[in-house]
This record gives structure tokens, sequence and C-alpha cells, in this order.
């Protein structure tokens, strides 16, 4: 319905469709650009990007809130200088980052790895202060320890929790990485479409590219951190 | 001399162990004595019950023991061996059944050996056995929160039985259980004691509960915990639940018991509690009622 308003509204001419294209044109644009290829190439190098740089903020933010749920030390020097970083939007890293990286991958990726870690690091500390002490004494009981302990008890116990918290970390990744993207011209990748869009004053392609991100971040959130989260809810009895 | 007579002797000693907690409430912090200096000694085998008023440390007895805290002072001995952490050999068994809502019933169960690197054939004999002896056979392959609250606690004891402590410490473990259910996992508990001749220390504060399974009954006073008395039950197992003898040994032990609990009775409500009632003045009653027995 929506889309026949947007297609009737295009249609009455009170902009130059070059400004405001209607949905039709859109959608040319999207199927151009799948059709030479554009459209694939720029997901595969954004979606690479996003594992890479996503991958290692889970690695990196479960250690950090681990140690920052468990030690108070580490809490009150470590834990509270990100709190503080947690406010300052991750693309502000960009242009330390050419200058520490180079103008390479690796600068994009600190953005998106710096976007996701805090996040994921300040949703660990809390799901693990919030486990319910019995599994952790249980745990103690039967005998597991360090590793193995955070591992088989701490991790799944803290779990249910966590999942919301890698959620919003990949937001938070999804977000800086079109951020960088677009701030970078010399890169390719979906955000791209965008600047191509503009430097050709084609608004349809831009609608398209903003299309495309906003499809591959609502299948992301819905399909995969969506079904998982129901799994794991269902599978813990938190829900029928 | 006193630590060498243990180790001979006795399958666990508590030596002079006293315990205190740091108390943070903010405004203040202070030191809250949960067990004054206190010794105990059990045999082999022997079905111990800790009875005793809210607070008075009966589960900090057991979590001392389970090696979840470390005592302030003494020592905790285990065939002469000092307790020093958590160890399979004294398997601890709490009022929650704490079954890991991500593992399967036989996962839980075969968790510990797990731990210990026993292979996945061995664990899985070990499985079957026990879970057939809390009657769970055919549930190994279910998740825990498909179970009722009962059968839950049974997992949670086959899960510390599959381990083959050789002490098994429960802290109240059947209290949050509806009265029926109870009734069958005494039986229970009283059957696998038999059968596997485990040294078991049972917290509870049911009276019944102790008198039904225990060889002696370690009573507590009120808080700062202490031991007050130590009662053997004189009767033969298995034992009937509904047999007179039983009950008219709970009934003396209860009015020993009574004593402690209306003290912190008298603690927490204060006067308008005493008002009602005729404060326990120590010393007035014999404080060894059921010692002769």
């Amino acid at each position: 319905m929506l889309l026949g308003i947007w297609q009737w509204l295009s249609s009455l001419r009170l902009a130059p469709s070059y400004l405001f294209p209607g949905p039709m044109d859109v959608f040319r644009s999207l199927r151009e650009m799948a059709a030479d290829g554009t459209l694939l190439i720029s997901i595969r190098l954004s979606m690479g990007r996003m594992i890479i740089g996503y991958s290692i903020s889970i690695v990196g933010g479960l250690a950090i809130g681990l140690a920052s749920a468990r030690s108070r030390l580490f809490k009150e020097t470590v834990g509270s200088l990100i709190m503080a970083l947690q406010s300052l939007p991750s693309v502000c890293w960009l242009p330390l980052a050419l200058i520490w990286f180079g103008i390479n991958e690796m600068s994009i990726m600190v953005v998106v790895i710096l976007g996701a870690i805090f996040s994921i690091a300040i949703a660990t500390e809390s799901a693990i202060r919030n486990i319910p002490p019995i599994y952790q004494k249980v745990g103690r009981v039967l005998g597991a320890r360090g590793f193995v302990f955070a591992r088989d008890i701490l991790f799944f116990a803290a779990l249910p929790e966590l999942i919301g918290g890698l959620k919003i970390g990949w937001t938070f990744a999804w977000r800086s990485l079109m951020a960088a993207e677009l701030i970078r011209a010399d890169v390719n990748g979906v955000a791209r479409i965008l600047q191509t869009g503009r430097e050709f004053n084609d608004i349809a392609m831009m609608l398209a590219g903003m299309i495309v991100i906003l499809v591959i971040g609502l299948t992301v959130d819905l399909a995969v951190f969506g079904t998982l989260e129901r799994k794991i809810r269902r599978r813990w009895g938190l829900e029928k | 001399m006193l630590e060498r007579y243990a180790a001979f002797f006795m399958k666990i000693g508590f030596l002079e162990v006293s315990k205190s907690f740091i108390q943070d409430n903010n405004a203040e912090i202070k030191v809250v004595q949960a067990l004054l200096p206190l010794s105990l000694s059990v045999s082999e085998g022997e079905f111990i019950c800790i009875i005793g008023p809210s607070g008075c440390g009966k589960s900090t007895l057991l979590n001392l023991l389970a090696g979840l805290e470390k005592p302030d002072t003494g020592r905790i001995l285990v065939d002469g061996v000092t307790v020093n952490g958590p160890g399979s050999e004294r398997i601890l068994v709490f009022q929650e059944p704490g079954l890991m809502p991500w593992m399967t019933v036989a996962h839980n169960v075969e968790y510990g050996w797990k731990l210990q690197g026993v292979p996945a054939a061995e664990r899985c004999e070990r499985v079957k056995k026990y879970l057939k002896m809390v009657h769970l056979s055919q549930y190994a392959g279910t998740l825990p929160h498909q179970l009722s609250g009962g059968m839950k606690q049974r997992v949670s004891i086959a899960r510390a039985l599959a381990l083959e402590p050789k002490v098994l410490l429960m802290d109240e473990p059947f209290s949050a259980l509806d009265a029926q259910t109870r009734d069958i996992l005494h039986d229970e508990l009283q059957r696998i004691w038999q059968e596997t001749g485990t040294t078991i220390l049972f917290v509870t504060h049911n009276i019944r509960e102790a008198v039904y399974l225990a060889d002696r009954i370690v009573i507590m006073t009120a808080a700062p915990g202490s031991i007050k008395n130590v009662v053997h039950v004189p009767f033969a197992h298995p034992r009937k639940k509904s047999s007179t003898e039983l009950s008219a040994f709970s009934a003396i032990l209860h009015d020993e018991i009574k004593q402690e609990v209306d003290k912190v009775a008298a603690k927490e409500l204060g006067r308008e509690w005493l008002a009602d009632n005729k404060p326990p003045i120590p010393g007035e009653t014999s404080a060894d009622v059921g010692a002769g027995i």
C-alpha cells in the first residue's frame, strides 16, 4: 500500500523524477546493479568486513566482559574506560586509524571492531553478573575450574541475556561499517552504492543502496538473531 | 594429638572450625560471626542430620566442607586430608536442583565425569546406572525444564551420586518440594544410602525428616552457630514414617530445638513477641533433653 502511495506521489510530478524517483525507478536501478554484479560484489565485500570484524569483537568483548565481571580491579580501571569510550561513535576512530594503520582494509576493520566490542563487553559483564548463583556453585562443586568453568558454565548460563548484547553489537558494527565506507571514498562496499549514486546524481540508485543496507540489517536482526534468541529461550525453558 | 586422632578414627573431622562473614550494608560494614569454633567428627557411612533455627550457620557448615568457603580458623579433614577447595569426593546437593538448563538430563548427570576426562562409553554406563537408581531412566534425553520439581531434585541427586563421592552433602534438598514428593524422596534416599554406604551430611529444619533419616542429629544453637547437642537416633534402618517411636522421639527433640528457634524469634520480633510468649531462659529447662536417649 505504501509502495502504491509512493508510486502515485512520484507520478504526480510534483518534483522532477530525478529528484524524487518512484519505486519502479528504484527497482530498475536495483535490477541493473544485480545484473552487472555490482550488488553482489558490494555485499560480499561489506559482509566480509562484518564477519571478520564482528568475530574479533565477539572474542574481545567476551574476554573483556568476563574479566570485568570477575575482577573488581579490572572493572574499575579498564571497565570504566570502556564505559566512557562506549559514548564515542566508533567512526570517530577512523582518522586516527588511517594514520596508525594506513589507508587500507585494516583501518575500516578497526572501526567495525571498536563499534561492537564495547557494547558486547558491557553486555557480557552484566549477563555474567546476572547468572543465578546456583549454576556457579554447582559448576564449582562438580569440579569445573578456570577456562573450562567460563566456557561450560558462565558462557551458557549467561547466553539468554548475552544474545541480546551480541545483537546490539552487530547493529553497532553494521552502522559503523556503513559510516566508515561512506567516508572512505576509495573502498568498495554497500555504502559505495550511495556514493556512486551521489556522484552521478542518481537518486534512484541512492535509494536502492539504502534499501539494500536496510534489508541486510533487518535480515540479520530478525532471521539470524531472532531465530537464535527464540531457540535459546526455548531450550532454556524460558518460554514454551 | 587431636589431629592424629582425627586422621585415624573418623571420616570427617571439623577441628575448631569457625567462620565469619563481612556484611556490607552500604552505610556500615560489619562482621557477622556465622560459626563459633566447633568440632564434630563423623564416621564412615554415617547419616548425620544438622538441624537448627534459620541463620544458625548450618548451610555454612556444609559450604565449608564442600570447599566453597574457607574457614577463618580451624581445619576440616576428610580421610585425614585437609579440605582445600571443592573436590569430587565431597559433592553438595542444594535446595534448588540447579540443573544446567542447556544440558539434557543425561548430560547433567555425566558432566562431573566429563570434567575428569572419563571416556564417553563409561560415562554412558554410569548415567544409566544412576538414573535408574532415582527411577528416571526414560528421561535421559529430556531437558530440565520439562521435568517436575521432584524429578529435577532426583536428577540433581543422581548427578551427585554419579561422581561416587565419599561424602554426600545435602543442604535442605527437599524443603522446596510438596509433602508427597518429599515422602517418596525420603524413602529413595534411605534406600540409596543403604545401597551405596555413602557418608551423608544432611541439613534440614524439619525435625521429623531428621529423625526419620539420621543416625545422629546435630542440633545447633541460634546464631552465632555452635553445636548445642548431638543426639543419637536409636532406631534401625529402614525406618517407617508412621512408627509411634519416631513421633515420640520427634516430640522430645522439638522442645529442645524450640528454645533456639525462640531465641531467633525474640531477636527478630522483639518486644511484641515477648509479650505473647514466655521468654526462653537458657538453663531453666534441661539443655540435654535428648542426650540420655
